[in-house]
């Protein structure tokens, strides 16, 4: 049986994955995600963990149609840069009826979906995705 | 920094069925170092590569390519930086002969990224981003710049068509080029029409999958009997090479730096050409314009009006055809790139030479950014 996905990897990412945890610096009070070491933008390591919103607005976008190994029963793949107001995040799109629903500005709000799997070793990574808001976010913030 | 150029050589970039990733490196390293005059004097071979753990499923590269070539004994340093890896290995390269460590360095950059399916490859370039933030996710490599490309239209209210005469360029470029992948020129209409990779991104504004090896045989002034170039400087800059992390996406922290400590240290601003990391279209744009040769906003609408032809009033951008025509042998790149501006200066480029062509800026980075690194290669 060969394993493709890792167990630890996934199981470590598990907070900045579902809860969308984020980091703000408390030297200069900006916020990223997901959390580094020390801050990217002034290099402190007083950081705290900060829960982002599981809501916000489209910047760009994009459908990808070269996806990579793994991924072609979700053809074509939606990806999204999010803005969430305490920071941006890039994460795949899902439920997209219509593409041209995406838009700059349109107000996007995570659910829990599928993302990959390894069916040898019957593994699923799920993630958070984001949609076009429709109500309440699957995850609340 | 005096590095000196004694020999180069490169592989046509192919999908080299019939060639191995000791095969290419050999090809272009005899006959680098057969125009240095041999391989005596050879203290360190430095090796270029970013997916031989992957597609080769190889570890020491440099050790085991050493005695492969017939250099058993000299000392292998096997250098990784994603896409740059060509560039950062030269970086090492020359600081081996600055500190005095070496006096012949033998730098080959080898790349073999056709050994599985497209999708396998398109899993192991999304590597080139944060895996921290991307791994759990199947946005493959083109969705970062297709994301960045529409904000660009977006934000300056430049249109698509504009953006397809970068590719044009490219492909017009390579034609003469013996060593580029896709050597036939296309119109710049083509390219919206092409196949979709990430929309607004075709693959015609992207580079094509091809292996390829390219080799410079680097010497100390001292031990220089007839140099073809010179390498006066090599910079670098590490980023945020990340969409989301970026306050302003539309100019690349680390180039900016990088090109910025290598004006400082050098004094020069001004070159005949320049061969730059055109991984994407959108990447090439945002390079021009985070170095300053265009204003921000501007470099689609520079690129269309010729400003970087070679016929315009220059500096020229990519006559060899960039990553886009040339190609894209990811950890080999760089090595190109150095081995074509070498041929540049010393006016013997066997594609579009440069007219009296003395001085070239290489640019070359890893993703959007992470790592950028930058070289002045001039003429002896």
């Amino acid at each position: 049986m060969s394993m493709e996905l890792s167990i630890p990897r996934f199981w470590r990412f598990k907070h900045s994955i579902y809860r969308l945890q984020a980091a703000r610096c408390r030297s200069c009070g900006r916020v990223h995600y997901p959390p580094k070491n020390a801050c990217p933008y002034c290099g402190s390591r007083d950081l705290e963990p900060i829960e982002l919103p599981k809501r916000g607005k489209l910047v760009s976008y994009t459908t990808v149609y070269a996806v990579p190994e793994g991924s072609r029963q979700y053809s074509p793949i939606y990806v999204g840069l999010i803005d969430l107001g305490l920071a941006k995040v890039v994460a795949e799109l899902t439920d997209i009826v219509d593409p041209s629903q995406l838009r700059k500005g349109v107000e996007m709000e995570a659910v829990l979906r599928k993302a990959r799997v390894d069916r040898d070793a019957g593994l699923i990574y799920y993630v958070l995705k984001f949609r076009p808001a429709m109500g309440v976010p699957d995850v609340q913030a | 920094m005096q590095v000196f150029v004694e020999g180069v050589g490169m592989t046509k970039v192919e999908r080299h069925y019939e060639k191995g990733l000791s095969h290419l490196a050999a090809e272009a390293a005899f006959k680098a170092l057969d125009e240095a005059g041999g391989p005596g004097g050879v203290d360190y071979i430095v090796v270029a590569n970013a997916l031989a753990t992957l597609q080769d499923e190889q570890l020491d590269l440099g050790g085991y390519l050493a005695t492969s070539l017939g250099l058993r004994g000299v000392r292998a340093l096997t250098i990784e930086a994603g896409e740059a890896s060509g560039l950062a290995a030269a970086q090492v390269a020359a600081s081996l002969i600055e500190s005095g460590m070496a006096d012949k360095v033998l730098l080959v950059g080898v790349e073999k990224i056709t050994e599985f399916p497209s999708s396998k490859a398109y899993r192991h370039l999304q590597m080139i981003y944060d895996s921290e933030s991307r791994s759990y996710y199947n946005v493959g490599f083109a969705a970062d710049a297709a994301m960045l490309m529409r904000l660009y239209m977006e934000t300056y209210g430049v249109d698509r068509e504009l953006l397809s005469y970068w590719p044009a360029l490219m492909h017009n470029n390579a034609k003469e080029n013996p060593y580029a992948m896709l050597n036939f020129a296309i119109k710049p209409d083509r390219v919206s029409k092409a196949l979709v990779i990430a929309e607004p991104l075709t693959l015609l504004d992207t580079f094509p999958l091809g292996d390829g090896a390219a080799a410079i045989v680097l010497s100390s002034k001292d031990s220089s009997s007839k140099p073809m170039a010179k390498i006066t400087a090599i910079e670098s800059a590490t980023g945020l090479g990340s969409i989301e992390l970026s306050d302003d996406p539309l100019i690349i922290d680390s180039v900016a730096e990088a090109y910025k400590r290598l004006s400082s240290l050098t004094g020069v601003d001004r070159f005949d050409f320049i061969e730059l990391h055109d991984s994407f279209t959108i990447t090439a744009l945002l390079i021009l314009e985070s170095i300053g040769v265009a204003p921000k906003g501007k470099a689609a609408e520079m690129v269309a009006q010729g400003s970087f032809s070679p016929t315009g009033p220059g500096p020229v951008a990519n006559p060899s055809g960039g990553l886009k025509a040339r190609g894209h042998p990811i950890g080999a790149t760089g090595v190109y790139q150095l081995a074509e501006a070498s041929l540049q200066v010393a006016g013997k480029f066997p594609g579009v030479q440069v007219r009296g062509a003395k001085r070239g800026l290489v640019i070359s980075m890893n993703g959007l950014g992470s790592n950028s690194f930058v070289a002045l290669v001039e003429g002896v």
